[in-house]
């Protein structure tokens, strides 16, 4: 399962959206999701992922594409950082 | 400006069935909503017992607004959204800033304030959910119901402990009495059986314990053998009307909202007073204009509590009189227990029920009376085929709160 994918399974799962709806092109906004939600979104996300992120979601993500290319960015970092557990879920 | 009110809606979602039809046939039939609950509400002091709601399901409410409810604001929503279908209410025609939202909860968002502590404390973890605050606070079931309609007049919460629902049923009547309303979506509502909750009444020493043989017989009022009250969930809600607006839209009128007296205890945080109760009825029969001998039916606050019994029953003879004895007077929490900020709410609705059915439910597991409670409780089974005209609900609080609403047959 790729980034996108796991995300759109959160969406699903969790914030019971429809799945045609989940397009890498989809707007947070036209789903629905406001600020709190991509908080709690990125919760979930850390979970699923064995990822920890510290730093402010930045305000520039606008669709479900870039929030999977935030989360690879910092799972890339995470582990060319060395020594954090991210990443070792992906596969699960 | 004064106006009568008419209840137009009603709307249960309640221990003993998430509709009216189903609240008033297992209140015929003295069943008990009353049960052992499941872990985690179970801990090692014992079994814990609480009058659960069967979650019933909605298809009004979108599953994408679900995460942001906590189980109060759920209940809440689906009783009102049933008591504005019952009304056959169109806000669509109506001017939305005549229109307003009254709730009484005393706990509010318990789960979710539950839950917070249980992330931050047992899982030693910060990430309490986004969604805590909004969840948690305690007008947020106004907020749901009065967005769900978009009504844009007052939206009100009350939190007087056990008086919650009946002063914001009082309070949402009287805006409308004053003119500053035409219509009000007023209840309650609580969630209490989250184990941090059910752990801090229990310090109290108030709760019932478990019945051995039977815990659905748990809750006693008026009985030698009463232990204290039963924790239950729960929602209520009546829609409210001037009585020119009902019947100009040509809704259909359950009965009069017709009294409504409110004081408060000044002797103790806790401990009930004669002289309070008995000033609170008094002052509902005075707003509803009659005489202490035209009251046919009384439900009870009747807890099951040691003192709130005896101080009830002292201050119905109070103010009753020797006719205090011919006053059917039952406490429904012996079925639907104790839902605290929804207690007033429901059994304000369940007189209504009473008023248009001619019968009155019963007060169950009354087998052993107490000398100090000595009226006539309808104990054991409901009362059928009696000419019923006004009836008066009772709540009084903590904190000292006492309400009482009367309601008229039309």
């Amino acid at each position: 399962m790729n980034t996108l994918e796991a995300i759109q399974s959160i969406l699903i799962e969790e914030f019971k959206l429809s799945p045609d709806r989940l397009r890498a092109e989809a707007m947070l906004a036209d789903l629905g999701i406001d600020s709190l939600d991509l908080v709690d979104l990125i919760f979930k996300i850390e979970d699923r992922f064995g990822l920890k992120i510290t730093d402010e979601v930045p305000r520039s993500l606008a669709t479900l594409g870039d929030v999977a290319a935030y989360i690879d960015e910092l799972l890339e970092n995470q582990s060319t950082g060395g020594g954090t557990k991210a990443g070792t879920d992906r596969s699960s | 400006m004064t106006t009568r009110v008419a209840v137009t809606g009603l709307g249960v979602v309640a221990p003993l069935g998430n509709s009216i039809d189903e609240l008033f046939a297992s209140l015929q039939a003295g069943k008990s909503g009353v049960r052992v609950l499941p872990a985690p509400c179970n801990g090692p002091q014992g079994s814990s017992i609480g009058a659960t709601v069967e979650t019933p399901t909605c298809p009004r409410i979108p599953e994408t607004r679900l995460r942001m409810l906590d189980r109060v604001s759920y209940l809440a929503l689906v009783a009102a959204i049933q008591a504005v279908e019952d009304s056959g209410i169109d806000f669509n025609q109506e001017n939305r800033e005549r229109c307003g939202v009254s709730v009484g909860t005393g706990m509010g968002g318990a789960e979710t304030t539950d839950e917070g502590y249980h992330i931050l404390y047992a899982e030693r973890s910060d990430r309490i959910k986004p969604f805590t605050v909004i969840a948690a606070m305690t007008n947020a079931a106004a907020a749901w119901i009065g967005l769900e309609y978009a009504l844009a007049g007052p939206n009100l919460t009350y939190s007087t402990a056990c008086s919650s629902s009946a002063v914001s049923v009082g309070e949402a009547a009287e805006k409308i009495r004053t003119g500053r309303a035409d219509v009000m979506i007023a209840g309650g509502a609580e969630a209490p059986l989250t184990p941090g909750v059910l752990r801090a009444w229990n310090a109290m020493r108030t709760l019932a314990s478990a019945d051995k043989v039977d815990p659905s017989t748990s809750c006693r009022p008026f009985s030698l053998t009463r232990s204290g009250l039963v924790l239950g969930e729960g929602a209520a809600f009546l829609v409210l009307e001037s009585w020119e607006h009902a019947i100009q839209r040509g809704g259909k009128i359950h009965a009069a909202l017709s009294g409504y007296g409110l004081t408060t205890d000044v002797a103790h945080i806790t401990r009930p007073t004669v002289i309070g109760q008995a000033s609170a009825m008094r002052a509902a029969l005075k707003a509803a204009g009659c005489s202490p001998t035209a009251i046919d039916y009384i439900n009870a606050h009747g807890t099951a509590t040691l003192q709130n019994d005896a101080v009830e029953t002292s201050a119905i003879k109070e103010v009753f009189g020797p006719r205090a004895y011919q006053i059917p007077v039952s406490s429904t929490k012996s079925m639907h227990g104790h839902l605290l900020g929804a207690a007033g709410a429901l059994e304000l609705v369940i007189c209504v029920g009473c008023l248009e059915r001619g019968w009155i439910p019963p007060t169950m597991h009354l087998d052993q009376p107490d000398p100090a409670c000595d009226l006539d409780y309808v104990a054991g089974a409901a009362r059928g085929d009696i000419p019923l005209r006004i009836a008066l609900s009772n709540s009084f609080a903590f904190g000292g709160t006492n309400a009482v609403l009367a309601v008229e047959k039309v």
